[in-house]
């Protein structure tokens, strides 16, 4: 410190520091108090007298707060399960998307095609009121939504540092959920009453499935985010003299590959409706692909072909669990084949499947085998958004009403 | 001074440019009159100064064109956005309904069964009610019984309440499925109808009459020219926020539940509340007031036709059931207005811009199995400190008390299902919305109604994403304005450092909330960025609507 340096004294910090200093220093002064009382004759004791012995020692209390706090999750845990389960969860994909998904549900692909009365439905042309009310949807659920929630940050490959400013919007999540229940109310509006009748629509329902493959327990915990049953199993007529994609070998990749291994998992199949429901059937199933929720396990971006797998797990989830509850946890071929409908979309695009299940023995790759029917990359418009100021709507396609209409119909 | 400079750079733009106060004035033909014509003699008195310049504001809100603009205009005034009453939809003190009543301005009417406004749809709906009764009875118990779900839980409010909602939503999603699609080929505006689930409902109001808060007396106090209105009333902008489970709203409007002439029925009353809504419970923030019944303006669907409300907040046995009752009947009150409100606003009214018409709308407050139906006509919404007590009309709501639409579930099937609550129910939607014979949005421009109409891209743009930004609320990205503690310890209690430049806004006895929406610096033009060859300007050029 320079000897010239002036301190103010009311410099905040300086000021609280000297105020300290001499607080500290306190010495006692003498009130004249023992000098009145022993006049008086009252005995005056030494208040250090009583604290010079040394203090006692007290049990510690277990205190048990509000709530008990929950075991750790590991080997000492009652729930711990020494096999592990290999889990696919709806926000996780498989490293080789269609090819893996495959190999684990043991099916066979019928690409770009479904089952015949499908595509006869979809033919048939919708009344013009019906396509202005999905335009109607799809701007509703893009720009006149007025949810405004945080966006994914923006980067800038070439300068990874920089942030932009966060943007508010409408998330992925809530505008796929406004998007397809608003089409799935106007398929209902358009249907016949017997038909809406004999159905059942219920949101974001979670369906389980637990099997062996190869001596390797496997489960699918998935969502549904709209799943549609009916009073009796829906039935295809399928053709069978298709060219089916065969199930691929990974190799070297093994079909476990990308799912985390867990220990704490229940060992039965979960499929949300009671067998006491009367439209307990599944008819359709929903998936949606939030890309803020769905990710690889590795930080890569998830492609196309593992959003194409993630129908086909959704669908075997859905389909197998709904077997379990018929016929058994233990079931292995199906006496009858289980179909169910698939569409999963990100609003824009469309992939619909119809997953014929014949059995649960998804072991090797030879006997009976599972087949899955699909279209995909069904684009329903190709922008819709705030631009400039004025609410866009660009390309709407009006083909893929058509299938939505035919997967309830069916 | 800036133009004689120019003057000494330019010498000879002196003779171009004329100088206004010169030219000769047009020689009037008729300057004299047979009678002599003086201007309107003004009350110069400090008060009427005032409410002149008050109404100048409200006049020139009415004139902006977009309804967007309308929304920033209500705002300009304060920067930091305008201290307002929390309506939350779901906080009902007790003892709230007269603030609630007052607040809205809403005469409250008990009812048994639905008005006679709704006779008409009587037998439609009983057949209606025959056909769907049985698939109600199975979704009621699907919904309680059937699906195994996990309901995602937050911290937000009790998971009781949450669970609550939760199934009430899904049983209400349900219902509503039943009977629009039993509906669809009925009536017309069913199909066209949009559902929302959990949609943004705000809404924002000036209500005059309440007694002004001791800061507001002392501070009138300082001046003798306001020695006569110490305790004069104040405004209080008042912002209700709320989450229906479920809305349907439709192209046009209900029609009115009571002739608008009866708005102004003396029988109609609304208590009189002007003690500080904190005594309550109902308390402030800082924010900026928003107008949103769950789309942006532009939207082609603008009137609602019904909206649905969790129970979920409601208490049990500890809160008495006259208490519980009257929680309900201020909820509904609350999102009933709080909604039309903020249809009005999209149409072009204001706080300070009274409808010219009325608006309906119907609300169901439900568990799944306790259904409260109101109708409420909306009459008036102009209720700031210079109308509070001129204005006549009152908003007239209609309301039942809870019904059980069933009393059990046993071995899977509905116990008692009381047709009458799902008659009433249908019933909303049986009423028919119908075109109005007069002008909708008096109070918007003719090709200019929103943002999106305007034409110059670079204004449309702006105002859009100023709107937004507005509305949105974010936090500033400086920390508001305060007076630390330590200061009004010592240099506002006890004055210990009277030798210290006095730089803060305390000291220099300035306001710092008193401050303009516009009043800061718009975004800086770097030079690379300026117009080619040689531009000045420095800063964005910004379109505040002028208010």
């Amino acid at each position: 410190m320079r000897l010239s340096q002036v301190l103010n004294r009311q410099h905040i910090g300086f000021m609280f520091k000297k105020h300290w200093v001499v607080q500290g220093k306190r010495v006692p002064i003498d009130t004249g108090v023992e000098d009145v009382l022993k006049a008086k004759g009252i005995p005056v004791e030494d208040a250090l007298e009583f604290i010079k012995d040394e203090p006692k020692e007290r049990e510690r209390i277990n205190i048990v707060g509000p709530f008990e706090p929950p075991l750790p999750l590991d080997e000492n845990h009652p729930e711990y399960k020494a096999r592990p389960c290999f889990t696919l969860k709806s926000t996780n994909v498989l490293l080789e998307g269609i090819s893996q998904a495959q190999v684990l549900t043991k099916t066979i692909i019928a690409e770009n095609r479904l089952p015949p009365k499908i595509e006869e439905l979809a033919e048939m042309p919708a009344p013009t009121a019906i396509h202005e009310n999905i335009k109607k949807a799809i701007l509703s659920a893009n720009v006149f939504d007025c949810e405004q929630k945080k966006l994914p940050k923006i980067k800038d490959k070439d300068r990874p540092a920089y942030n932009f400013p966060r943007i508010l919007g409408i998330t992925d999540k809530r505008r796929n959920q406004i998007l397809t229940n608003r089409l799935l109310q106007l398929v209902e509006k358009t249907s016949d009453s017997e038909v809406t009748q004999s159905k059942y629509v219920v949101n974001d329902v979670e369906s389980q499935t637990v099997f062996d493959k190869e001596d390797e327990l496997i489960q699918f915990q998935d969502v549904s985010h709209i799943l549609v049953t009916s009073h009796k199993p829906v039935t295809h007529d399928l053709d069978k003299d298709v060219a089916f994609k065969e199930i691929p070998d990974l190799y070297p990749v093994k079909h476990t590959v990308t799912l985390p291994p867990e220990h704490f998992y229940s060992e039965t199949s979960k499929y949300p409706f009671r067998p006491s429901v009367s439209v307990r059937h599944p008819h359709t199933t929903w998936l949606h692909f939030n890309s803020t929720e769905v990710k690889n396990v590795y930080e890569t971006p998830v492609t196309e072909d593992q959003i194409l797998g993630r129908s086909l797990t959704h669908a075997f989830t859905v389909a197998s669990a709904y077997a379990k509850q018929i016929h058994g946890e233990d079931v292995k071929d199906l006496p009858e084949p289980i179909y169910i409908n698939c569409i999963q979309t990100d609003g824009q695009k469309y992939h619909f499947g119809v997953l014929e299940l014949n059995t649960l023995n998804v072991d090797g790759s030879e006997g009976t085998k599972n087949i899955w029917y699909s279209k995909n990359n069904l684009k329903l418009y190709d922008s819709s958004r705030y631009f400039g100021g004025m609410p866009v709507l660009e390309n709407y396609n009006n083909k893929v009403y058509g299938y939505i209409n035919a997967l309830y119909n069916c | 001074m800036y133009l004689n400079r120019v003057h000494r750079t330019f010498p000879k733009l002196k003779k171009i440019i004329t100088r206004p106060q010169s030219q000769a004035a047009l020689a009037e033909q008729n300057e004299y009159t047979e009678t002599p014509e003086y201007p309107p003699i003004l009350d110069m008195s400090l008060k009427a100064r005032k409410l002149r310049e008050r109404e100048t504001l409200y006049q020139k809100i009415k004139e902006i064109n977009t309804v967007e603009e309308k929304q920033i205009a209500l705002n300009m005034p304060r920067y930091y956005g305008w201290k307002c009453v929390m309506f939350n939809e779901t906080r009902n003190p007790y003892n709230t309904m007269p603030l609630v009543q007052y607040y809205t301005r809403s005469h409250f009417i008990p009812v048994d069964k639905l008005p006679d406004y709704y006779n008409d749809t009587e037998e439609a709906a009983k057949l209606v009610v025959q056909e769907i009764k049985a698939l109600v009875e199975e979704a009621i118990v699907i919904e309680n019984e059937g699906i195994d779900r996990d309901f995602p839980v937050t911290n937000e409010s009790s998971i009781e309440s949450q669970k609550t909602n939760a199934l009430a939503q899904s049983i209400v999603k349900q219902i509503n499925r039943i009977i629009t699609n039993n509906l669809t080929d009925k009536l017309d505006h069913i199909l066209s109808s949009q559902v929302d689930i959990e949609p943004r409902h705000e809404a924002f109001w000036f209500v005059g009459g309440v007694d002004p808060p001791l800061e507001v007396v002392r501070w009138r106090k300082q001046y003798p020219w306001l020695k006569d209105t110490y305790d004069d009333p104040i405004d209080r902008p008042v912002q209700y926020i709320g989450t229906p489970m479920l809305t349907l709203r439709g192209k046009l409007p209900l029609k009115p539940i009571i002739p608008y002439s009866e708005a102004e029925n003396p029988e109609f009353k609304v208590p009189q509340f002007t003690h500080t809504p904190k005594t309550v419970g109902y308390f402030e923030t800082h924010r900026h007031g928003t107008n949103i019944p769950g789309y942006w303006p532009g939207d082609y669907d603008e009137f609602g036709l019904v909206s649905y409300h969790g129970r979920g907040h409601i208490r049990g046995e500890s809160f008495g059931d006259q208490d519980n009752l009257e929680a309900l009947h201020c909820q509904a009150m609350k999102a009933s207005f709080g909604w039309l409100l903020a249809q009005a606003n999209y149409q072009g009214f204001t706080t300070y811009n009274d409808l010219t018409y009325p608006l309906v709308t119907q609300t169901v407050v439900t568990n799944g199995q306790l259904w409260s139906l109101y109708a409420y006509q909306l009459n008036t919404i102009e209720m700031h400190n210079d109308k509070f007590d001129s204005n006549p009309k009152n908003n007239v709501c209609f309301g039942t008390k809870p019904f059980k639409l069933y009393d059990t579930i046993e071995n899977g099937k509905v116990q008692g299902l009381n047709e009458e609550v799902l008659k009433m129910l249908v019933k909303f939607y049986l009423n028919t919305p119908e075109e109005r014979d007069h002008d909708m949005k008096p109070y918007l421009g003719k090709e200019e109604q929103v943002v999106a109409d305007i034409e110059d891209d670079n204004r449309r743009s702006w105002l859009e994403a100023r709107y937004k930004h507005l509305v949105a609320n974010r936090p500033k990205h400086f920390l508001l304005p305060e007076v630390y503690l330590w200061e009004k310890i010592y240099k506002i209690r006890f004055n210990t450092r009277f030798f210290e430049a006095k730089r803060r806004p305390f000291e220099k006895n300035v306001n710092p909330f008193n401050r303009r929406l516009d009043d800061h610096l718009p975004p800086y033009i770097p030079k690379v960025l300026r117009q080619y060859p040689r531009s000045k300007k420095k800063f964005e050029t910004t379109y505040y609507p002028k208010v």
